[in-house]
């Protein structure tokens, strides 16, 4: 029991099956992986009310070195709010709404709890609108977004959400309730994608738009994958600067067909009953990417955007398909249909290489005959997010323990073209000498150690790889399962 | 997002469960609860554990019925499950491994005991219209008629919304449309028990309506109803060949469109509130707003949540059996949102949302009337 905790009973809770809920995020992994070595599963949730509650937990839990895993949405697939340690895992979900914008300063506070399309859906009632949001936007927080790296949707235009930040009040791990601005002591932007690793967010302040008075959506195919590398990288140089640049490759669209989806674009199907395998990894049936354009903003600056599309490479479909393929920008992870689970990889990439790592991801799906489909966003001129999706079956345990192995290529053919994964948690550890520098990464530790002596918050994330995940055990491990899964994958293709 | 959804059996709908938990973010009752096990992929997550064998008490599993089945959840779901079916065959499962809640076995009782979910004398079906001045000596009772109209256990028996069933004859009447009710010939729908995870158990009140259906050679079925209306859609329309299954919105619109309901001035604003039944699972969005359209003088304030994105009364679902302080955290929340628009009258087209949201309304707008739509009309009748 926890009768530390003075809280209302309907605010904690320590049975057993609500906490294996807690217990994992978006990507389901095998036991053999977490409870050998993690205690994922939380000992009690506590789920209060207002940032005086929560200043009240976290300075009973330092009191206590009780670890506290913050978590909002929980739709990430790192388990950056997933404990690893046990301890409290404290939803903040409570602290929802209250959305409050200054219409001179065009800048809005909110609580964390309140999701991007809530947040965007009441601004746009008062005539404003969110800068950018996450392809993720009817789950994820605006909290939960702060507190990752905060690129998506709008970003290219508006930057990442670090740029739109204004101030946060955040409970730091002594249970001090502070207000953060840029030039406070720590400032703002210490919290910006520390995952809850330093404090719990509980206000935001963030800069948002003047709802745009007109928007245009295009959507192209392309032949070639170089000719679709042009196109995202010329766009995300154009004035004016296009509000987002989505792209996919041919491996996406068959992946929307195996899931039951019209591909854009794709080469119409024999009518009645699923897609034949051999279409599916048939480059031939789809085209080689598409990319969707959209500009936002006043009548002019579109239009003149609309203009400029007539320079891109590339065939423009109907206009009916992009204001459907921008209607389902949220709508993603459909393909996990054709899974019926979904692994991924999710990469920030130089776009002047998107379209070597398109081929590539093509050349290493043909060689290890697996499905992989890759998508993503310009979220800078000069950088995209890229998602290489895979399906498998995490019902077959042991064959989807290997295929987890096979996410460790995917980096790897990322990190050749200049990528590094997005995100960090607790599977990005093996990664994290790709993620930052010495420099970088002794600084971060240095801030952990002066707000979180004892660490409480968030333990066994981000700052360092825990065992198995050093890169010394983790790298010959991943490769062996990987070596498995194609060798599994080849086996199954030959049989009948 | 695409209107195609599936569900290709609990088994492979809980893997496919993205847990993405878009889901959560529109659901009424996890807002009401705030509990991740209230929330839709809560409740994937808890079906999983049950059926991989995992123990799970009967206690933790009311959360599963702890739902109104309003299908927001199906509306945003990335992976396009079809959580309505997703959750009529959970609680089957669940009910068939004896972890229900203990309450919804009293409705099945009443049922089967009596032929409606109060545990009423059925023969008092057609009490209310006994009690108006001008029904026929028949009470609407006749051996065959063109229009059949299902009144329903709610309707028939709480007094909150017999008024339904007396504007709906009413108006009938007006329009000359040949109808018949079924007074103490009908039995409850099945609907209950549908979403009490029993479907087994409605066989026998279905094989007793189709055969009062048949002996009335009704052409058109009409209900006020929504949960009615859907039930009969899925589990007898496939007996009825030919047979026409209406809400009353549909044939007054149908009435009105061909000249056949006259309407005087009402001048009053109101609100309209879609029902679940009626609009995200019924796909009835439209014949509502004619009808308001048709009053004259009538000034209609739409919500800002309506529509696809309606927000449920807290109802559905067996809701008010299950949890009925919970039912009623919904009903607040929705009146408040409908109240906003500065309407004084909420309309509604179910007797279930009219006895939900009239609860709340006593307790969070005061001011604030809730009529069914099928009342408004037949005050504005000539």
């Amino acid at each position: 029991m926890m009768p530390i905790f003075d809280l209302p009973p309907d605010r904690l809770t320590e049975d057993l099956v609500e906490r294996t809920m807690y217990a994992r995020d978006l990507a389901p992994v095998p036991e053999i992986m977490t409870r050998s070595f993690f205690q994922t599963l939380p000992d009690a949730i506590v789920r209060p009310a207002n940032a005086t509650q929560v200043a009240d937990v976290i300075r009973q839990a330092a009191s206590l070195q009780l670890p506290v895993t913050p978590r909002a949405a929980g739709s990430t697939s790192y388990y950056n709010a997933v404990p690893v340690r046990g301890g409290l895992v404290l939803d903040v979900n409570s602290l929802r709404y209250d959305i409050s914008l200054d219409t001179a300063r065009q800048t809005v506070r909110v609580l964390p709890g309140t999701t991007w399309f809530e947040l965007d859906d009441t601004l746009r009632r008062q005539g404003a609108a969110v800068r950018s949001y996450p392809s993720s936007a009817i789950a994820a927080t605006v909290g939960g977004w702060v507190s990752t790296q905060g690129h998506g949707i709008g970003s290219l235009q508006y930057g990442a959400i670090a740029d739109q930040l204004v101030s946060l009040q955040v409970v730091l791990p002594t249970g001090e309730l502070r207000e953060l601005t840029r030039n406070s002591d720590p400032p703002l932007s210490w919290f910006v994608a520390a995952e809850g690793t330093l404090g719990v967010i509980t206000t935001v302040e963030l800069g948002v738009r003047p709802r745009p008075a007109a928007e245009s959506h295009h959507l192209f195919s392309f032949d070639d994958l170089d000719a679709l590398g042009t196109g995202v990288q010329s766009l995300s140089h154009s004035q004016p600067r296009p509000y987002t640049v989505f792209f996919a490759d041919a491996g996406y669209l068959a992946l929307l067909e195996r899931a039951g989806f019209h591909a854009p674009g794709a080469r119409r199907q024999e009518a009645g009953g699923p897609p034949p395998a051999s279409r599916l990894l048939s480059p031939a049936s789809y085209p080689a990417g598409m990319l969707m354009v959209s500009f936002q903003g006043e009548p002019a600056a579109v239009n003149q955007g609309r203009d400029g599309l007539a320079r891109l490479p590339g065939r423009e479909l109907p206009s009916e398909l992009a204001l459907e393929e921008w209607s389902l920008r949220l709508y993603h992870l459909r393909n996990k249909r054709g899974g019926p689970s979904l692994l991924a990889t999710d990469i920030w990439l130089p776009l002047r290489n998107l379209a070597a790592y398109l081929a590539g991801v093509r050349k290493l799906a043909v060689r290890s005959r697996q499905q992989i489909g890759s998508y993503g966003l310009a979220i800078t001129p000069e950088w995209g997010q890229v998602m290489s999706i895979y399906p498998t079956d995490e019902r077959r345990t042991a064959a989807y323990l290997a295929a987890i192995g096979f996410t460790k290529r995917l980096h790897d053919l990322g990190a050749h073209y200049g990528g590094r994964p997005y995100g960090v948690g607790l599977w990005n550890t093996p990664y994290l000498s790709r993620l930052f520098s010495r420099t970088d990464l002794r600084e971060l530790r240095r801030r952990k150690a002066l707000l979180d002596p004892h660490g409480i918050m968030n333990p066994g994330k981000l700052y360092a790889a825990p065992f198995p995940l050093w890169p010394v055990t983790f790298a010959p491990a991943a490769t062996a399962l990987s070596l498995a899964h194609t060798t599994f994958l080849r086996g199954e293709r030959r049989s009948p | 997002m695409s209107d195609s959804t599936f569900f290709q059996g609990l088994d492979a709908e809980t893997t496919i469960c993205a847990h993405c938990g878009f889901c959560r973010a529109v659901c009424p009752t996890y807002a009401g609860v705030g509990w991740e096990s209230c929330s839709p992929r809560g409740r994937v997550h808890l079906t999983q554990l049950m059926l991989s064998g995992t123990p799970v008490s009967s206690e933790q599993m009311t959360r599963l019925f702890q739902c109104t089945v309003c299908s927001a959840c199906t509306q945003v779901c990335p992976t396009r499950i079809d959580l309505r079916q997703f959750w009529l065959a959970a609680r089957a499962e669940a009910t068939r491994r004896n972890l229900a809640p203990p309450g919804l076995g009293l409705a099945q009782a009443n049922v089967a005991n009596t032929g409606n979910v109060y545990g009423y004398p059925n023969d008092e079906r057609a009490g209310w219209a006994e009690y108006m001045d001008d029904a026929p000596a028949d009470l609407y009772q006749r051996e065959t008629a063109e229009v059949l109209y299902f009144v329903g256990c709610s309707t028939a028996f709480s007094p909150r919304v017999q008024p339904i069933a007396e504007s709906l004859v009413r108006l009938m009447s007006a329009a000359e449309v040949d109808f018949t009710i079924l007074g103490g010939d009908e039995v409850c729908c099945g609907f209950p028990l549908q979403v009490a995870g029993m479907p087994d158990r409605f066989h026998d009140v279905v094989e007793s309506n189709l055969a009062q259906v048949r002996a009335r050679e009704a052409s058109t079925i009409v209900f006020n109803c929504p949960a009615c209306r859907l039930m009969w859609q899925e589990e007898y329309a496939r007996h009825l060949p030919g047979v026409r299954m209406l809400h009353a919105t549909e044939l007054l619109a149908e009435l009105s469109a061909a000249g056949r309901l006259p309407l005087n001035e009402l001048n009053q604003t109101v609100t309209y509130h879609d029902p679940c039944d009626l609009a995200r699972n019924g796909g009835v969005y439209e014949a509502p707003r004619q009808l308001l359209a048709a009053i004259p003088g009538l000034k209609l304030i739409e919500a800002h949540e309506r529509r696809e994105r309606g927000m449920c009364c807290g109802g559905g679902g067996d809701m008010e059996m299950v949890d009925p302080a919970l039912s009623q955290r919904v009903a607040t929340t929705t009146v408040d949102k409908l109240a906003a628009t500065g309407a004084g009258t909420i309309i509604t087209a179910c007797p279930q949302c009219v006895r939900t949201l009239s609860r709340g309304a006593e307790r969070s707008a005061p001011g604030v009337a809730v009529l069914d739509i099928v009342e408004l009309l037949a005050r504005a009748l000539t």
